[in-house]
């Protein structure tokens, strides 16, 4: 990383640190969702970005986890044990989803994992014996954290913002490992990575389900964050959401999804002082950024970065003639 | 000799169009074989065939000794088989760099292992020495997409190269380049051979490529195996005269 870089990354955490101390309890709501769907939209970018695996399921992903996590804790389930119960069930049920990519790519991809969301979606409304239906699941308790009570939104967000540092932190890794050069080979040439002795078929079921297992561990921060699930919050538009946040954000950049989940978090709220017109202009918002910086905010600030260099380097060349010893 | 290769009696038909036609030869250990003939005679569906990319209709292919027909190209890969594809297949986000440890990664432990040791799978020196040989030194850490045609066509041989393979398929190596660098090429793919005494089997249409390269020469027309012998041979043989030019 570059040293611009590194400070960037250090004023961010900054910011993200100090910012509960200077917000209202709406805003730290809002921040602590970004934390939370800044998990599962990491797991997307795994999934989508590095791999190039189309999903559109990573929003029941989400659902499934909050509802594990929801509908354990009250059996006496402790959280931290339903948290990572959450990631194991999606792990699992993330690696059944991606046979069919290897069988099927793109927008047929795409449609399988719509169809898995919608399926998923049916489940949480109709079997109202397991899930309550329509009328949802109130009061999933905040987690203690060896003593220490997440009751209040201050500490919830720190344990939202603990968490997804630490998960950030293991994308990280994975991705600069092998493993992340073998799934940016997955989605640059797979036929090409085959000849070269990857085994592409457990390479694309590892990039589903560790993609779908971090959305199901955001799932499972969002039951306790809002407080009340219901089938409608995990339909097709978060799966929608997701994506917009990993594209607007820069697809295959790591930091590209902390920066998309800020812009489809807080934008739409900073948008409302324009009353009625909020989503009109967030929709258009999102409309010029696509086609201005197709690769993302993050695209953008490095297309700006590498113009400034190259001008550096053209400005240090010596004119012919001007340099010593002519 | 110890044949590395053995293809009996190949065959792959495409509905009613056969692409090979019952095919059988022998590729011997340090022997760099050519393999010849005029568009549509079914070469690079042989090499499909061989690697794993087709299913045969029909036929057998056996790497020392043990039978391969239909096996995945990853496994084929980890038996020491590599090969490059008629069309360039690079990773082009990728630096020069990575694309050759990408190359060779899958041959260093396990999938949990790679995982947790080093980034670059302890291929790093190796990656640099493979650069150093191909002359691309200068572009170690240029992404591969924004290379020269030709740069990446070094760079696709140079990955073939990486995990230390026993055969190695050339599937039109020269297609496409300029006379600098295809000499430049056979110079780096001659170097190779005769430094880890690996075989070869090249697929190419650029004749003096071939007679160069090669030690023998196969010709394929029609999908069937017409010619076979040693370039010179080969190359004032009447049935291929015919093949190539039709009279």
């Amino acid at each position: 990383m570059t040293r611009l870089g590194t400070l960037a990354v250090v004023t961010a955490t900054s910011a993200a640190i100090a910012a509960p101390f200077f917000l209202k309890p709406y805003g730290i709501f809002l921040i602590s969702t970004w934390a939370v769907l800044t998990t599962a939209a990491v797991g997307l970018n795994l999934t989508l970005g590095y791999a190039g695996q189309i999903s559109l399921a990573q929003g029941a992903f989400v659902g499934i986890g909050a509802y594990t996590v929801a509908l354990l804790t009250p059996l006496g389930v402790p959280f931290f044990v339903a948290f990572i119960a959450a990631g194991l069930l999606c792990f699992a049920i993330g690696w059944g989803l991606g046979y069919p990519a290897l069988r099927v790519q793109h927008h047929y991809l795409a449609f399988v994992t719509l169809a898995f969301t919608t399926l998923v979606f049916l489940v949480l409304r109709n079997e109202q014996w397991l899930t309550n239906g329509i009328y949802g699941i109130t009061g999933t308790p905040r987690p203690t954290v060896l003593g220490w009570k997440t009751n209040g939104g201050q500490d919830f967000y720190f344990l939202c913002l603990s968490i997804l540092t630490i998960l950030s932190f293991a994308t990280w890794w994975m991705l600069r490992s092998p493993w992340g050069r073998a799934f940016v080979a997955l989605r640059e040439n797979p036929i090409r990575a085959l000849s070269l002795g990857l085994d592409t078929r457990r390479y694309t079921l590892m990039a589903f389900a560790i993609g779908s297992s971090l959305g199901g561990l955001s799932g499972a921060l969002y039951a306790p964050l809002v407080q009340f699930i219901e089938p409608n919050s995990f339909a097709l538009s978060l799966s929608f959401n997701l994506l917009l946040m990993v594209i607007v954000g820069g697809s295959g950049n790591f930091f590209g999804p902390f920066v998309g989940a800020l812009v489809a978090v807080l934008l739409p709220e900073w948008l409302r002082i324009t009353q009625g017109y909020y989503l009109i202009l967030y929709a258009a918002a999102i409309m010029v950024m696509m086609a201005f910086c197709p690769a993302g905010l993050l695209g953008l600030v490095e297309r700006a970065a590498k113009a400034l260099n190259d001008r550096r380097a053209n400005a240090t060349i010596p004119v012919r003639g001007e340099g010593a010893g002519t | 000799m110890t044949a590395v290769l053995e293809v009996v009696n190949l065959r792959k038909a495409f509905g009613g169009v056969i692409a090979v036609d019952g095919v059988s030869f022998d590729v011997h250990a340090g022997e760099i074989l050519g393999i010849i003939g005029p568009n549509g005679s079914g070469k690079s569906t042989l090499f499909n065939c061989v690697l794993g990319q087709l299913q045969p209709s029909a036929g057998e292919v056996r790497i020392d000794g043990q039978v391969t027909t239909g096996a995945r190209p990853c496994d084929l890969n980890r038996l020491g088989v590599s090969r490059t594809f008629q069309l360039l297949q690079v990773f082009p986000q990728l630096s020069v760099r990575d694309n050759l440890i990408l190359a060779g990664q899958e041959h260093q432990g396990s999938m949990a292992s790679r995982l947790f040791g080093r980034a670059d799978a302890g291929l790093g020196e190796a990656a640099a020495q493979m650069i150093e040989f191909f002359r691309l030194s200068h572009l170690a850490e240029e992404q591969a997409g924004l290379l020269s045609y030709g740069q990446q066509k070094l760079l696709d041989a140079a990955m073939a190269f990486m995990a230390g393979p026993r055969l190695v398929l050339l599937d039109e190596p020269a297609g496409g380049i300029n006379l600098t660098m295809l000499g430049h090429l056979r110079e780096r793919l001659q170097a190779y051979h005769t430094e880890r005494k690996a075989t070869f089997v090249v697929i190419e249409h650029q004749m003096e490529f071939v007679m160069a390269l090669c030690t023998r020469v196969l010709v394929l027309a029609e999908g069937r195996l017409i010619a076979e012998g040693a370039p010179y041979d080969i190359r004032r043989n009447p049935i291929v005269i015919e093949a190539y030019l039709g009279h």
